[in-house]
């Protein structure tokens, strides 16, 4: 590896790098489909639009579903490397908190009560899991902050597990009054879509991302320094107890938004982050947006893959993902180091 | 000048691991910190970088409480070497000294060539500058604490705290941090506070001791007065010999019986 | 002639129909009617009851909705859960079970109590297991009754339907609520497929060749169903701005057309003497303009 010394110039060219693969694939996934679409007729205005199927096809069923899975993927991503960072353990995903058990512990009980009403355009399910995860977030941050004076990573991963566990058995209790279609329903949920086929759920998605990125954007530095232990951190003038509450959060934020919008595709939140790591080094100031785009590109990429690769079915996107980042992942930890 | 007066310490209402504990840090001095485990060592290193707040008690930087000072501005001026660094992540040793520049910069702001600059400089005298580019993870005992006190030197050049630096070390890695310690001193005129168990390396070292037992100073004096067989025994229930060793230029502990 | 105390695992299909004809002539010949039954499968537990049996089942299954009658009897346990204690316990001399419960099937051959398999495919297999299960009991009479009775109505509906053109309809078998998300539908084999077929329409999936295919808002645009039926299972009040999603792919010719129908009903799940029922439902809502 070269001297890495102009954190600057190899900020600038991750961003430029990433962002222009990002933006190349977010505008070629929503040409490619199972169904053939010619594009003219997409954009033909004189067609109404309630009869145009071409347009439909790519606004309604691909765009949106383009548009989440960038969403979903750097929200996931993102958490993904958060919670790394803040657990000191480089095999942490979304769900090693417990969080993640509590959004699916929501979908669970949507699904199982067969409560079937929208707000705003966004199903009952994508909302009782997003409030699922700020329950879970709200007991974990409860336990692991009761104590004065803040929280040992041990500590919070304690708690995030023992939440997590408890919940598990609150979704498997609900699942005993299910009856069988419900239950397929859940295992449907639990693999993964990104197939939204409308807006008002990826516009509200952004509310909690944008809370999110707020605190995200105030982590970089602080990431790296809380690497090396919270004692260290502290000598150093970071205000450990604040900054890890604000990682908490912010990354839970994301998780349970990531989730509403596509589904427990958690995958995703371990292997971009060591990917991105081996290519732009451990420096979370590259890390942290490097991986939210990345993650974006790669679970565009995975879904449009899902959606093409077995037409006119469709997989679901969290097995592409898996067989897709694995072996990606193996190439690229043998042939460097 | 920093010092603690009267601080007591505990996490719990009703157990102290401080009491009554006043030290004063002269500009310029190495002040080792000696005492059996569970004396109160770290937690004093604590109380003298603001991490922890006393019970009772204040911590001053020239004049000025630490408690009324932002964190930020206690990291410019006193830095801390733990025992041990493990690092979670791959940073480059270069990567690991820049973060000592973190309380200079502020969460957003880059490094810049100035900051490299004094990076290099920090290497050069730990001189671990020939380790640069490489993986802290891969480098041995004695090469990750000289990074680690470059790094602590790229953060403040005025105080340093050391909590057991040499502990995990072989002799031979001792003995190469505690000659580096000692030029630093001489050099930079680097504050020091020293907690080591090491009796031999605080005798090399320190021009003055503190000895605590049981949370409460026993003894605090300059090393000569205050390195005697009484106050070994009645800090480690150990009779030894305290005898200066002329070759090496310093006293010399060295245990021969179990006092009982 | 005492009860033979074998146990005979049975293969719904061609065997059934076989020894069911057979033996039809001889009811008491190989197996004396059955006393004490238990039936923890929906469907059977139905066509016991249809068939007359009913004053003779002791036990039923946890889903087991229909008929009223027999929602009173104690319940043991289904598909995942059967509770074999009990079942052992109230002495059975017949009980009707799953053809993948192995180890359910075990427990009754070591109590050397009977056990009748029930594996089921398609819509002949429902006629076809209503006949060996009536043989089974000592009823062969009945059960073939009954199934006789319902391949007639079965075939009135095919003729009513015969001459009409058949629409694509898009089975959708279940989503998630509230969203256009997780559809599955039926994909050109299987129980609700062969209804569907019945009932005049096609299946929009037929090519897919699978009981069940995820469906995307992609797909629903591509396969372009002139009609769609949306099954629900319980009898809860079907919210409108929940159909109302359809209408995000309003280039559909169904949607386009206001053919989104929903029918609600578990017959559409219990393959039993429903059937005709559910495929007469069927038919109503993909050929309105024939008489019903």
């Amino acid at each position: 590896m070269p001297a890495r010394t102009d954190v600057r110039r190899r900020l600038t060219l991750t961003l430029t790098g990433f962002g222009a693969l990002t933006v190349i694939v977010m505008l070629l996934a929503p040409l490619v489909g199972s169904t053939s679409i010619s594009l003219s007729r997409v954009f033909d205005r004189s067609i109404p639009f309630s009869d145009n199927v071409d347009a439909q096809v790519f606004f309604v069923a691909r765009l949106p579903r383009v548009i989440a899975a960038a969403l979903v993927g750097a929200g996931f991503a993102l958490s993904g490397v958060v919670f790394q960072g803040l657990l000191r353990n480089p095999l942490a995903s979304p769900d090693t908190l417990g969080v993640a058990a509590g959004a699916t512990l929501g979908a669970m009980l949507a699904l199982t009560a067969h409560a079937d009403f929208t707000i705003f355009g966004i199903g009952v399910v994508p909302l009782t899991s997003f409030a699922g995860t700020i329950g879970a977030l709200a007991i974990v941050m409860a336990i692991a902050f009761a104590r004065r004076r803040g929280t040992s990573s041990t500590v919070l991963l304690l708690a995030g597990i023992a939440i997590g566990a408890l919940l598990a058995a609150a979704g498997r209790f609900i699942q005993y009054f299910a009856d069988v279609t419900d239950t397929f329903k859940t295992v449907q949920w639990l693999m993964g879509s990104l197939d939204v086929g409308s807006y008002a759920p990826i516009v509200a998605s952004l509310v909690p991302f944008g809370i999110a990125c707020a605190g995200f954007v105030t982590l970089p530095r602080v990431l790296d320094l809380i690497s090396l232990g919270d004692a260290a951190a502290e000598a150093r003038g970071v205000d450990v107890v604040r900054m890890e509450r604000i990682a908490l959060v912010s990354a839970s934020l994301s998780t349970g938004a990531a989730v509403s919008l596509g589904g427990p595709v958690y995958f995703v939140g371990i292997i971009v982050p060591h990917i991105v790591r081996l290519i732009v080094g451990a420096d979370h100031r590259l890390v942290l947006p490097a991986s939210a785009l990345f993650g974006a590109s790669f679970l565009i990429v995975c879904d449009l893959i899902a959606r093409t690769i077995v037409a006119p079915v469709e997989m679901p996107v969290g097995i592409i993902t898996a067989i897709i980042g694995g072996p990606f992942f193996l190439w690229l930890l043998f042939r460097g180091r | 000048m920093l010092e603690a007066r009267n601080v007591a310490f505990g996490y719990t209402r009703g157990s102290r691991i401080l009491d009554d504990v006043s030290v004063s840090i002269a500009p310029g001095s190495v002040v080792g910190l000696i005492g059996p485990n569970g004396s109160g060592k770290t937690t004093l290193l604590r109380l003298l970088n603001g991490t922890l707040t006393p019970l009772a008690g204040r911590v001053s930087l020239d004049g000025a409480a630490l408690s009324t000072m932002r964190r930020l501005e206690v990291a410019k001026r006193i830095a801390v070497v733990p025992q041990e660094t493990q690092v979670t992540f791959d940073f480059t040793v270069l990567e690991i000294v820049l973060m000592g520049r973190y309380a200079h910069l502020g969460a957003f702001a880059i490094e810049g060539p100035d900051d490299v600059a004094i990076a290099r400089k920090a290497m050069a005298s730990t001189g671990t500058a020939p380790l640069e580019s490489r993986q802290f993870a891969t480098l041995s005992g004695g090469e990750k604490q000289r990074v680690v006190i470059a790094s602590a030197i790229a953060q403040s050049s005025g105080i340093l705290l050391l909590d057991e630096p040499t502990t995990a070390l072989d002799i031979g890695y001792q003995f190469e941090i505690a000659s580096l310690l000692s030029s630093l001193n001489r050099e930079r005129k680097t504050t020091m506070v020293v907690s080591t168990h090491d009796l031999n390396l605080a005798a090399m070292l320190c021009s003055e001791l503190v000895l605590l037992k049981a949370g409460r100073v026993l003894a605090v004096g300059p090393t000569k007065d205050v390195l005697t067989t009484g106050n070994i025994r009645r800090l480690y229930d150990v009779d030894a010999d305290v005898v200066f060793h002329p070759r090496a230029g310093h006293l010399t502990v060295v245990p021969v019986a179990r006092a009982d | 002639m005492a009860a033979v105390s074998r146990q005979i695992g049975l293969r719904a299909k061609g065997l059934g129909l076989i020894l069911g004809l057979a033996l039809s002539l001889q009811p008491s010949a190989l197996f004396a009617q059955a006393r004490r039954i238990i039936s923890i499968i929906p469907s059977t537990t139905e066509m016991l009851f249809a068939m007359g049996a009913g004053d003779r089942v002791i036990a039923i299954g946890t889903y087991d909705k229909y008929p009223p009658e027999a929602q009173k009897l104690p319940r043991v346990g289904a598909l995942v859960d059967p509770n074999v204690e009990q079942i052992l316990q109230m002495r059975p001399d017949l009980v009707v079970v799953y053809g993948t419960q192995t180890e359910l099937k075990r427990r009754l051959e070591r109590a050397n109590i009977p056990y009748y398999s029930y594996s089921h495919q398609g819509l002949p297999d429902i006629f076809s297991t209503m006949r060996s299960l009536g043989m089974r009991v000592g009823m062969a009479a009945q059960g073939e009754a009954l199934a006789a009775r319902l391949e007639r109505q079965l075939a009135a509906i095919r003729a009513k339907v015969a001459n009409r053109p058949r629409p694509k309809t898009l089975l959708v078998m279940g989503r998630e609520p509230g969203a256009l998300r997780n559809i599955y539908a039926s994909g050109g084999v299987g129980f609700l497929h062969d209804m569907l077929e019945a009932a005049g329409g096609t299946d929009a999936l037929a090519d897919i060749q699978r009981q069940s295919v995820d469906v995307s808002n992609e797909m629903v645009l591509a396969r372009a169903p002139d009609v769609i039926i949306e099954l629900r299972y319980t009898d809860e009040a079907i919210n409108r701005a929940d159909l109302d999603v359809w209408n995000r792919v309003s280039a559909v010719p169904a949607v386009k057309n206001h053919r989104v129908i929903v029918l609600t009903g578990d017959q559409f799940v219990v393959p039993g003497p429903r059937v005709a029922d559910a495929v007469a439902k069927m038919a109503a809502a993909i050929h309105p303009e024939v008489g019903w």
